[in-house]
């Protein structure tokens, strides 16, 4: 098993910057999902992990070894990086069997013929597949053919696992089991995983920890929960499930939200004008009475919650209620809401 | 409302439209199967026993299936790291090399078989000369009038098939396959040999197929180089008997010309079942950039090695030509003093001359504007509509297209000389005709693939809008796949006008064509004119090309 280190890798074609200045430790057996927007440079920063771009400026350590640097003019190709990988198209070769396809890092290795076959057969039970080994790929659904990548990038027990992408192919519902089946089998066998994807649900579910990245730019690395309550950015907290955001104003040491008496600490310490930021999830609302008036305008039932859009002044802010009955208000009642867990960050 | 006049007007398109390509396209073959296997009003294979019993056919079956499997082999072990070099690998100038490797594609085979002549002849063959005298021999090292010289200009003329086919391939298919080798541990040879090949071995094989049938079919190449050298293929034996003028001799070429037509066709299905096959059918997600191959020391080695070959498979045979036609005199040396264009004027202000470009011009602008309406109705159908037996006017002209030349035009003969109503026999209409059936299938594959691409909601939108489905047609599908439709007339108008094989047989006194004029020439030995007139094609046709090239943005070409 091995650690990665990612320290100031840059990576330019041509005039445009696709990754700039990216540094990530991912630790022996963690989880990392690196997360973004399409275009954000996560699958270029995972190719150049595996080998498949060179780095433009930094260094690339797996384990023990440096794989890339630009300073010693180092390059390790994708063969001797000791790395499983799993691509979104999942490029099982459709001229092999399951078999075949799995045995072959093995067969590369010289591995004798009977434990070969004594692995592979693990590791289709691994991934549930043990009576599909002598099926060609065009004979299995989606799901099963990236159980087949799944098992023939960690049969040869690589120090690490890269995932591009690997769910995306799939349907909604099979999504979400093959997500804990990946799970299960990483800490089954303890290995270090890279997984890029865009899909924030996939990467809080999974991860030890997510890298958001924008622009090529790493914008905050943390726990999950850590990112979702504590975005460092309007970026992040934009990206990363939903929030309302509202124009405020800074005066003395908190901000007032504009056109109202309504005011927040500054935890972020800005001057001048800032955007406050709230989830709807973190609003309440009510008849009674609270820190803001406004008007219901549009109410839409989600099954589980209520979406409501309620007008405070010049904001319309969404409010979502768990469990909520849509009848219980109304649409064009006056109503008051209270905000928690505000968050406030740059205007820009 | 509108679905009765919409239904009528379809049914009325499928009709007209099948039934001018089964008298044009099947009524024609099936007269020549029939002719070759009925002696006296019974089935005996008489005739083939008649042809083959002869020393001289077998000779050409022979020297037909070598020379084809030759080139074939040739074409692929050339093509396929010329393909790659091309696609996948960061080599200088690749762009400049794809167009120059297709480019010898729309030369026409019989002008580059001259122009080999001309630079490879033993007496006084440019490139021979020069050998001789860097080397100071006595004897040209090198003879065109052999089977090796044969299978030269027939590799360099149709390896570009097998270079399209084989790029298309590398070009669509997924770049992840050959990563999962590489991160499974394999070098990049490795990865060759086990994923790359593997995959692409259908296609590798359907462009060498295509190959082998285009060789095998082709007639002005081994007219040219192979004749004076006395060696004899299917196609030339075929033009051979029909030339003797009398029935034996068209019952001789009936038989060589069925058995021809039964290889080529046996293997194009053979082809399309192996491209067909399921477990090769490789699924993409989403496009990622190919991983292009750093060569290092190798980059400019390759370029030098690409360049080499780009100038001997176009450049050289187009300058030989052109210098030939400058030459003041050809029997003084190439000198400063011996170039000008004295040989261009006796070309340029014969009647005669003019009147064969004249009427290839006028066959090929009629061939082309039938064929192009008849393409539209056709892709149309087999496109946009559900009507049962949609593609079967399709098929037909896929059949008429890969039937070879030689074939296409004893079967008009027989059929259309008045045996069976139609008289068209020396007149224009059996040239047109016979280009028709030969070429349409490439007008028709461009428009239906750009028909494809107009979505039906669009046609949808419009006629939800109110319009009628003729105007539906006209305001929102004809702008939309003009380009295709002007490509689809080029795609027929450049090899009707430059076409050698059916107008050498269908052409009468009155209907002299470009390519049969230029054919005389190279055999009375008139290199000189016969270069002037070879230039002038060349223009015509890269004139063409622009065109084609400009219209479509560089996804169709001849």
């Amino acid at each position: 098993m091995a650690q990665v280190r990612i320290e100031h890798v840059f990576k330019r074609f041509g005039p445009v910057t696709a990754v700039n200045d990216f540094n990530l430790t991912v630790e022996d057996g963690e989880f990392v999902s690196i997360l973004g927007p399409s275009g954000c440079g996560k699958t270029t920063s995972l190719r150049m992990i595996a080998g498949f771009e060179k780095a433009t400026e930094g260094e690339i350590y797996i384990g023990d070894h440096c794989v890339s640097s630009s300073s010693q003019n180092k390059f390790v190709p994708p063969e001797n990086r000791d790395i499983g990988m799993v691509f979104q198209s999942y490029a099982v070769w459709p001229h092999m069997t399951v078999v075949e396809n799995v045995a072959y890092p093995l067969k590369i290795q010289k591995v004798p013929k009977e434990e070969r076959l004594k692995r592979v057969n693990e590791m289709l039970e691994l991934v549930h597949l043990g009576e599909y080994g002598h099926r060609y790929p065009h004979q299995l659904s989606g799901g099963q053919q990236q159980r087949v990548a799944l098992a023939r990038a960690l049969v040869a027990q690589p120090g690490l696992l890269l995932l591009d992408e690997p769910l995306s192919n799939l349907d909604a519902k099979l999504r979400e089991s093959m997500r804990f089946e990946i799970l299960s089998i990483q800490k089954a066998l303890g290995i270090t995983v890279v997984y890029v994807t865009h899909d924030q649900g996939e990467a809080m579910a999974m991860s030890d920890r997510v890298v958001v990245m924008s622009k090529g730019v790493v914008q905050q690395i943390g726990a999950p929960h850590e990112i979702y309550t504590n975005p460092a950015n309007k970026m992040v907290a934009d990206f990363i499930g939903l929030v309302n955001f509202m124009q405020g104003e800074v005066s003395d040491d908190r901000v007032y939200l504009q056109g109202t008496t309504a005011s927040f600490p500054n935890t972020s310490g800005v001057s001048g004008s800032a955007t406050i930021a709230v989830r709807p999830e973190n609003i309440t609302m009510s008849r009674g009475g609270g820190m803001l008036e406004g008007t219901l305008t549009h109410r839409f039932y989600l099954g589980d919650a209520v979406d409501y859009r309620v007008t405070v002044g010049d904001h319309d802010v969404r409010v979502i209620v768990k469990g909520a009955d849509l009848k219980e208000f109304a649409d064009g009642e006056k109503v008051y809401l209270d905000f928690e867990k505000v968050m406030i960050f740059d205007r820009e | 409302m509108g679905s009765l006049p919409r239904f009528n007007s379809k049914f009325i398109v499928i009709a007209v439209s099948v039934i001018l390509l089964l008298y044009f396209v099947v009524f024609p073959m099936g007269i020549l199967l029939y002719d070759s296997i009925m002696v006296n009003g019974a089935i005996n294979f008489g005739n083939y026993a008649d042809v083959y019993s002869q020393d001289v056919n077998w000779r050409a079956l022979s020297n037909t299936v070598q020379l084809s499997l030759l080139v074939m082999v040739a074409s692929v072990i050339i093509t396929f790291p010329l393909a790659w070099l091309v696609g996948r690998t960061d080599m200088p100038g690749k762009k400049t090399y794809r167009t120059l490797l297709v480019a010898s594609y729309m030369i026409p085979p019989y002008v580059g078989a001259i122009a080999w002549v001309q630079l490879l002849n033993p007496s006084v063959g440019y490139l021979n000369s020069i050998f001789k005298w860097i080397l100071q021999l006595q004897q040209s090292p090198f003879d065109i009038y052999t089977m090796g010289g044969l299978a030269w200009v027939l590799t360099l003329f149709y390896s570009p098939f097998a270079f399209i086919t084989i790029s298309r391939a590398m070009e669509k298919m997924d770049p992840t396959l050959e990563e999962a080798a590489r991160v499974s541990g394999a070098s990049p040879l490795r990865t060759l040999v086990d994923v790359t090949l593997p995959l692409m071995a259908p296609s590798i094989l359907a462009g060498g197929l295509l190959v082998f049938i285009a060789a095998g079919s082709c007639f002005g190449i081994p007219a040219i180089v192979g004749m004076p050298g006395n060696i004899e293929v299917m196609t030339t034996r075929i033009v051979t008997y029909i030339y003797m003028g009398n029935d034996e001799g068209i019952r001789d070429a009936t038989a060589l010309a069925a058995s021809l037509m039964f290889i080529a066709n046996f293997l194009l299905f053979f082809m399309t079942w192996m491209l067909g096959r399921k477990d090769y059918t490789t699924i993409s997600g989403k496009s990622t950039r190919p991983n292009i191959v750093e060569l290092g020391k190798w980059k400019w080695p390759a370029f030098c090695g690409v360049g080499l070959y780009a100038f001997i498979a176009v450049i050289l045979p187009l300058g030989s030509i052109l210098l030939t036609s400058l030459l003041k005199s050809m029997s003084r040396g190439v000198t400063w003093s011996n170039i000008g264009f004295d040989a261009w004027e006796p070309v340029i202000t014969s009647s005669q001359y003019m009147e064969s470009i004249w009427n290839s011009v006028v066959y090929g602008v009629i061939a082309a504007t039938i064929g192009t309406i008849l393409s539209v109705f056709i892709a149309y159908l087999a496109v946009k509509t559900k009507v049962k037996g949609r593609s079967f006017p399709d098929l037909l002209t896929v059949i008429g297209g890969s039937t070879p030349s030689i074939v296409i035009a004893l079967a008009l003969v027989i059929t259309f000389s008045g045996n069976f109503g139609l008289n068209l026999y020396s007149s224009m209409w059996i040239l047109v005709v016979s280009y028709l059936v030969k070429y349409m299938t490439m007008s028709v594959r461009t428009i239906a693939a750009s028909l494809s691409q107009v979505h039906v909601s669009l046609e949808e939108a419009a006629l939800n809008s109110g319009a009628s489905w003729i105007r539906t047609c006209k305001d929102i599908i004809m702008p939309l796949i003009a380009p295709s439709i002007i490509a689809g007339w080029f795609l027929i108008f450049m090899p009707s006008f430059y076409e050698l094989t059916m107008s050498l047989l269908l052409y009468g006194a009155e209907t002299k064509t470009i390519g049969v004029l230029l054919y005389e020439l190279q055999t009375y030995a008139d290199t000189q004119n016969a270069s002037v007139l070879s230039v002038i094609i060349l223009t015509i046709v890269l004139v063409g090309n622009l065109i084609l090239n400009k219209l479509t943005k560089g996804n169709v070409g001849i």
